[in-house]
């Protein structure tokens, strides 16, 4: 346990040293995508990790965390830093609305519907005029600094939110992981006919998983809208990025704390590799790259990087102690 | 008071260190962002190909023929370096449109951008050279407002959707003192994307000026497996003009319900785009005549310009295809950020952007038919401008403006089972 | 809104729903035999078209011949992705299974451009084009001929499976993998079956949507969702389940976005699939 917690630390510290170290922009920016994706990644973990719903349809969320905050930034100029919060809290009174039919789904049927969801809200703010409609929003970029949540002059700011906000997010996603939460959602996941046996109101508790991961999502949104300073429906509310959050947990390990920031890690730099040193030729072979990778680790590593390491560990740990008594 | 705070800014940012001066030496790099992969990629590597056929012409010097720069292999300005490009790839998402033009900045270390054809791709990547103060020249994005922010480092050569929306409503009218045709009942179809809707609502606002009557307004979502219930509204509301925007695959599509549907406008009138690719003839044949279309560029202009088919013929032996529109334009606006550096004489930044914002090339020097290249403030073209061009008997032809076209408009179109 | 109009558009509608309901057949297929979701269906219909393109463009064979070759193509394919990848991941989670496909889907996409490169392609003038006429309505020839090939494949299908002792025998390792295997039923031949055939009711899809629709590597997204919305709709692993939604959604879209704005016809379906399940979990024949 308290291994554990020296390795956050450590890590933690070479996390906030690190943009000193690696001083090229370009390279820095890279860190920041990664750690958003990593964010999103824990996020969704909360809901599809933990207690079991698999849902492809997060980019919902995301994209109502980063319209609400623009919107309101943009025609009752209201800060963004109060922004992420209405954001958050839109997202999560949407999410439990539409949870609350559809956990009633199993499986197959939930995920779909997750999907379906997804592409309506998609399909809304695509046709919603007064909001930007197909051409997108432009946020205001003149102001800059602190308050105003724009960083022009170096991407240091934006490095250490996001870091702060993927931090955020695991001490949620961990305080439900060692709270009585986290035991219903494993049983929700794993037993959810004994569980409900025993009284627990299913229901309830994945509410609970989807409010708080709807939350962290839609605040990952507003600092994508903060950042990018540009925002439309296929940006911020695309199937695409779903799937990809939901991968790049699946990668690292569901279930995990770390899992989903290893899996996001990983996934960022896979992209960024393929795209830099194959993508400009036009050919696909990033593409190739990219899902050989993939099929790769779903088929050789099932339970992600962090059940692979567990395994090797677990056989390292056998064959030692096979090997003291050789 | 805005002018001067963004001045100030980007003096702050070249001195962080944002953007490299590279010493005038051997080489020149440009960065050029495209889709070179997803949904838009034939088009991304149509245009990769012509920019790359430019910078080889500059280097080489492109004896013999009325270009800037001609005559001279490489830059003369800055003792014949070459230009150098690197591309990047952004997939049609602006989160990566924005990345890759970062890469390139500060790891690539190029002077200057070009791209990326995706107004929202090209919104958010000329934000990050406008943080860095890069020079970005946009030669292909049509979007109106992304010379509507007041950027001081964005110059684009392509006229905008206002102005090709407004050559819409001036050929109409010409066409109406002309020969007397006046549509009646105006029928609008878009993609659901950024450009499309756009278009529609310009449009809009530009037929209610002129007086004009819509009768319809179809919008349907980019990548429809069909488009039966947008041809069946269409037909319901009995247009004498339909007025189309959309890329390649919605355009073949939309055609060949069209036909197969039985719905004959008296005229379609495209905003460019799928209408002017090489493959929509290549695919529709017969079925294709008769459009007639936006462009920005046609062959036939030639007889005005010599220029356009000499560089047209060495396109086609390169890469077996004539210009399109996107082609020419990208190829264009190559030439004229080579110029402007040189010019220039270094590729320190707010050098590199006052020769630009000095660019004054004539017409005769382009392989466009627009009267030349001079910014405005807002770092637009004004001497820009589109043509329409027709479909007739498997060839584009211009028909407009009358005084540079090569044949005249065929209105009505004869129906379908009738060619 | 005349008569000629409501029944043209309630036409087209059926005839788009039937093909929907070909591609969707395969992929329900898949899930009823095995519990396997497969993100790249939409890529063994691009291939299915790339393969009929292919054919017509350098031996002049017109579509409406070369689908059995097609199917026979694709049957190959789904059979060898099965042997080759999907085997190894049978037992593994929900989540490793998508994962798998997923990656598939982006290696057949990216093994398509490389190919092919990304131009959008074509079949002009083939047999099958133009249009046809009965009294004031008027069709196109293709998706007819498209509607009609759906029926019969699917007829097929059905046929198969309810006839044919490999087809029984294919339904019962759907219904109980292990009294199939009890019973001597050579599970992993079934599941290669299985495979297979899914992947040629897609190429055939592909062969009869390549006489009117683009052929790019990317096209296999445009029917991959509503695919998927038919198949839940239908209820996983029902064939006739998923013919009755293919049909279903093909009308839902088609009219509802005739009547109501084609820029939210993708919406009503999926609107429709949220309030077919909320009612009904299991989706119309699925599984309770």
């Amino acid at each position: 346990m308290s291994r554990r917690v020296l390795l956050s630390i450590a890590v933690l510290a070479a996390a906030s040293a690190a943009p000193w170290v690696v001083s090229n922009p370009s390279r820095q920016n890279f860190l920041i995508l990664a750690m958003m994706t990593a964010q999103l990644a824990v996020a969704w973990n909360i809901l599809g990790g933990y207690a079991g719903q698999v849902s492809f349809g997060h980019a919902a969320f995301y994209g109502l965390g980063a319209y609400t905050s623009s919107v309101l930034l943009i025609q009752f100029g209201l800060s963004p830093w109060i922004g992420i919060l209405a954001g958050g809290v839109l997202a999560m009174l949407f999410a439990l609305l539409i949870g609350w039919p559809c956990f009633k789904l199993k499986g197959h049927y939930f995920a779909i519907a997750t999907i379906a969801v997804a592409e309506i809200v998609q399909v809304i703010f695509t046709n919603w005029r007064a909001v930007g409609g197909a051409v997108g929003l432009y946020l205001p970029l003149r102001e800059e600094g602190l308050k105003a949540f724009v960083f022009h002059a170096s991407k240091l700011p934006y490095y250490y939110i996001a870091l702060g906000l993927l931090v955020l997010t695991l001490l949620v996603s961990q305080t439900i992981e060692r709270s009585f939460l986290g035991h219903y959602f494993r049983a929700i996941k794993d037993e959810p006919e004994a569980a409900r046996s025993l009284g627990v109101n299913l229901t309830r508790y994945k509410l609970v998983a989807i409010a708080a991961s709807s939350f962290l999502t839609a605040a990952g949104g507003t600092l994508y809208a903060q950042k990018e300073l540009f925002i439309d429906p296929g940006s911020v509310m695309a199937t695409s990025l779903s799937v990809k959050i939901a991968l790049a947990s699946i990668l690292g390990g569901v279930g995990s704390l770390f899992g989903p920031v290893i899996g996001a890690g990983i996934l960022t730099g896979i992209e960024e590799v393929t795209r830099q040193f194959f993508g400009g030729s036009g050919r696909g072979t990033d593409l190739i790259l990219y899902g050989m990778i993939i099929l790769a680790v779903a088929v050789y590593y099932p339970h992600g990087v962090i059940g692979g390491f567990k395994a090797w560990s677990q056989r390292r740990a056998a064959r030692a102690r096979s090997g003291s008594t050789g | 008071m805005k002018r001067g705070l963004g001045r100030l800014l980007s003096a702050i940012l070249v001195f962080i260190g944002g953007a490299p001066a590279a010493p005038a030496g051997e080489e020149v790099k440009i960065g050029a962002i495209y889709p070179l992969t997803g949904a838009a990629a034939s088009t991304g590597l149509e245009l990769k190909n012509a920019v790359e056929l430019a910078a080889e012409m500059i280097n080489h010097g492109a004896q013999g023929l009325n270009l800037p720069l001609a005559g001279n292999a490489g830059l003369p300005g800055l003792k014949g370096a070459k230009i150098r490009l690197v591309f990047g790839d952004h997939q049609s998402n602006p989160q990566i449109g924005a990345t890759e033009a970062e890469r390139l900045i500060t790891q690539e270390k190029v002077v200057a951008l070009i791209g990326c054809y995706a107004s929202n791709v090209t919104a958010t990547a000329s934000q990050v050279a406008e943080r860095y103060g890069v020079p970005f020249l946009n030669p292909d994005s049509s979007s109106a407002t992304l010379t509507q922010r007041n950027f001081k480092w964005f110059f684009r050569t392509t006229p905008h959707d206002e102005l090709f929306v407004r050559n819409f409503f001036v050929f109409l009218k010409a066409l109406e003192t002309k020969r007397g045709i006046r549509p009646k009942r105006i029928a609008l179809m878009n993609e659901n994307t950024l450009w499309g809707t756009e278009t529609t609502k310009l449009e809009e606002k530009l037929a209610k000026e002129q007086g004009y009557n819509i009768v319809e307004t179809v919008i349907y979502p980019a990548k429809s497996t069909q488009l039966t219930s947008e041809v069946q509204r269409l037909k319901a509301s009995s247009p004498d003009l339909l007025m189309q925007s959309s890329y390649l695959g919605d355009a073949i599509l939309s055609i060949k319900s069209y036909q197969e549907l039985g719905f004959t406008p008296q005229a379609i009138l495209a905003n460019d785009a799928g209408f002017n690719d090489s493959e929509f003839l290549r695919t529709l044949g017969k079925a294709g005549n008769y459009v007639l279309s936006r462009e920005v560029w046609a062959l036939d202009l030639t007889s005005r310009n010599p220029l356009i088919k000499q560089v047209n013929d060495i396109y086609f032996k390169r890469f077996k295809t004539n210009f399109n529109g996107n082609s020419a334009r990208a190829f264009t606006g190559l030439y004229t950020l080579a110029e402007a550096i040189n010019r220039a004489g270094s590729t320190q930044p707010e050098a590199m952007r006052k020769a630009l914002t000095e660019t004054n090339i004539g017409g005769d020097k382009l392989i466009m038919p627009w009267q030349g290249i001079k910014f405005d403030a807002t770092g637009q073209n004004t001497l820009g401008s589109g043509i329409i061009v027709q479909v007739q008997h498997g060839k584009y032809v211009t028909v407009w403006p009358f005084e540079l076209a090569s044949a005249d408009v065929i209105w009505p179109m004869p129906a379908w089972d009738k060619r | 809104m005349s008569v000629e109009i409501v029944l043209q558009t309630l036409l087209s509608g059926l005839l788009i729903g039937l093909v929907y309901a070909l591609v969707a057949v395969g992929l329900t297929m898949i899930f009823g035999v095995m519990d396997i979701v497969n993100f790249a269906h939409g890529e063994f219909l691009m291939f299915g078209m790339y393969a009929s393109f292919w054919l017509f463009s350098l031996y002049k064979l017109d579509p409406l011949f070369t689908l059995p070759l097609t199917a026979l193509l694709l049957f190959a394919l789904g059979a060898a992705v099965y042997q080759t990848v999907v085997r190894r991941i049978i037992h593994a989670s929900m989540l490793s299974q998508i994962f798998t496909t997923f990656g598939l889907m982006i290696l057949f996409r990216g093994i398509a451009q490389f190919l092919w490169k990304p131009d959008f392609r074509s079949i002009d003038n083939s047999l099958v084009s133009g249009a046809v006429r009965l009294g004031a309505l008027q069709f196109g020839l293709p998706q007819i001929v498209a509607g009609a090939g759906a029926i019969l494949a699917t007829a097929l299908i059905w046929w198969f499976l309810d006839r044919t002792r490999l087809g029984v025998a294919l339904e019962a390792t759907a219904a109980d993998r292990e009294a199939a295997q009890l019973m001597g039923i050579p599970v992993q031949r079934m599941f290669t079956i299985a495979w297979g055939i899914a992947a040629a009711c897609a190429g055939i899809a592909g062969g009869l949507l390549s006489t009117f629709y683009p052929v790019f590597p990317e096209v296999g997204a445009n029917f991959i969702l509503i695919a998927f919305v038919v198949v839940a709709l239908g209820g996983f692993g029902s064939v006739t389940g998923a013919f009755l939604a293919g049909i279903i959604v093909g009308l839902v879209e088609v009219v509802g976005g005739f009547l109501i704005g084609p820029q939210l016809k993708l919406a009503l379906v999926l609107l429709l699939y949220l309030l077919v399940v909320l009612l009904r979990p299991q989706g119309l024949l699925g599984r309770a």
